[in-house]
């Protein structure tokens, strides 16, 4: 079953595309370099089908940053990278004449603003977009393990709930990361979005 | 508006849809008798650009295939008549300048009408 029709899937990735050319233009700030950053792929799945489809193309642990919004639809969206990538990522915008015990000491300040960023680029370019508001909690940084983020999706998971997921790729300093940005959805919430984005197509002419 | 302006051909290069639907709306508006072609790619463009040469050109970047600044220097190397805008949501300097140095405007997407109008005042060139 698909939940967005093409149109409004390519909207959707449009609209994340631009969040991410802001997201983009913050990051080169701070590293003094150019930073590539983009959506190739938005795609809604049920909550269930996320432990198959995202989380075992890696082993180890995670890094997330997660930040609860709400307005015409609530959700939580969490930026997730394998802590590896994470570190490395942390590197490059901390400068990598650092010693590894000083960039551990920094890797959560440094992955709460990278969050930080991303996710409030993301919401600002869907918010001026779909001329709506959205009000944001604070990023929250946890380290944890496959299981433990399923464990966290289970807890919200119901027949109705679905994530929205965000396929990221990062370049920072020449060094390519790759990481997902996942938004977990009641399905009011959903259909909230998914109105959102038809009423912004209609404005535009397209639906 | 001047009435040379009448009768142009533009090529839209853009890998979404709405992105292209958007631009050619907004451009049909103010000149309904333009033609409008449109390109998903690149590769794409440049091919069609070899069947037509267009008058103007809107291009995307970040697109499936090579980057839309590449295509933009080799349309422009072949065909330096063409004026193009390139419509980013990355809005880095470097991607900016990059731009410029091809004689090409850079225009921050989202597309709007607003984003449209500068790339319409480019393409009428200096008055």
């Amino acid at each position: 079953m698909s939940i967005l029709n093409e149109i409004e899937r390519d909207a959707l990735t449009e609209i994340f595309n631009v969040g991410a050319g802001r997201a983009a233009q913050s990051l080169s700030e701070i590293v003094g370099d150019e930073v590539r950053l983009s959506v190739p792929s938005v795609e809604v799945l049920r909550t269930a089908a996320i432990d198959e489809q995202v989380l075992p193309r890696t082993r180890g642990r995670f890094a997330t940053v997660s930040q609860k919004f709400d307005g015409p639809f609530d959700a939580e969206a969490v930026l997730l990278f394998t802590e590896d990538r994470a570190l490395s990522i942390v590197r490059d915008m901390m400068g990598s004449q650092m010693s590894l015990d000083e960039l551990a000491e920094f890797e959560r300040e440094a992955m709460c603003e990278l969050g930080n960023i991303i996710l409030n680029a993301c919401l600002s370019a869907m918010a001026d977009m779909l001329e709506i508001t959205l009000n944001s909690s604070l990023p929250q940084y946890l380290v944890s393990s496959p299981e433990d983020i399923s464990d966290r999706l289970a807890a919200t998971r119901n027949d109705d709930s679905y994530v929205l997921v965000l396929h990221i790729d990062l370049v920072i300093e020449k060094h390519q990361t790759d990481g997902h940005l996942i938004f977990l959805l009641s399905s009011s919430s959903l259909h909230a979005l998914v109105e959102n984005v038809q009423r912004y197509l209609g404005k535009i002419g397209l639906a | 508006m001047a009435s040379n302006d009448s009768g142009k051909t533009l090529l839209i290069v853009d890998d979404s849809k709405v992105s292209r639907m958007v631009i050619k709306a907004n451009v049909l508006a103010v000149h309904p008798d333009w033609q409008v072609m449109e390109a998903g790619t690149g590769e794409e463009a440049i091919a069609q650009v070899e069947q037509r040469i267009p008058d103007y050109c809107t291009m995307d970047i970040n697109m499936p295939g090579m980057l839309g600044t590449d295509a933009a220097a080799q349309i422009l190397q072949a065909h330096p008549s063409v004026r193009i805008a390139i419509f980013s949501a990355n809005i880095q300097e470097a991607v900016q300048t990059r731009a410029q140095q091809l004689g090409a405007l850079f225009v921050a997407k989202p597309v709007t009408e607003k984003s449209i109008g500068q790339a319409l005042l480019h393409f009428r060139g200096p008055l």
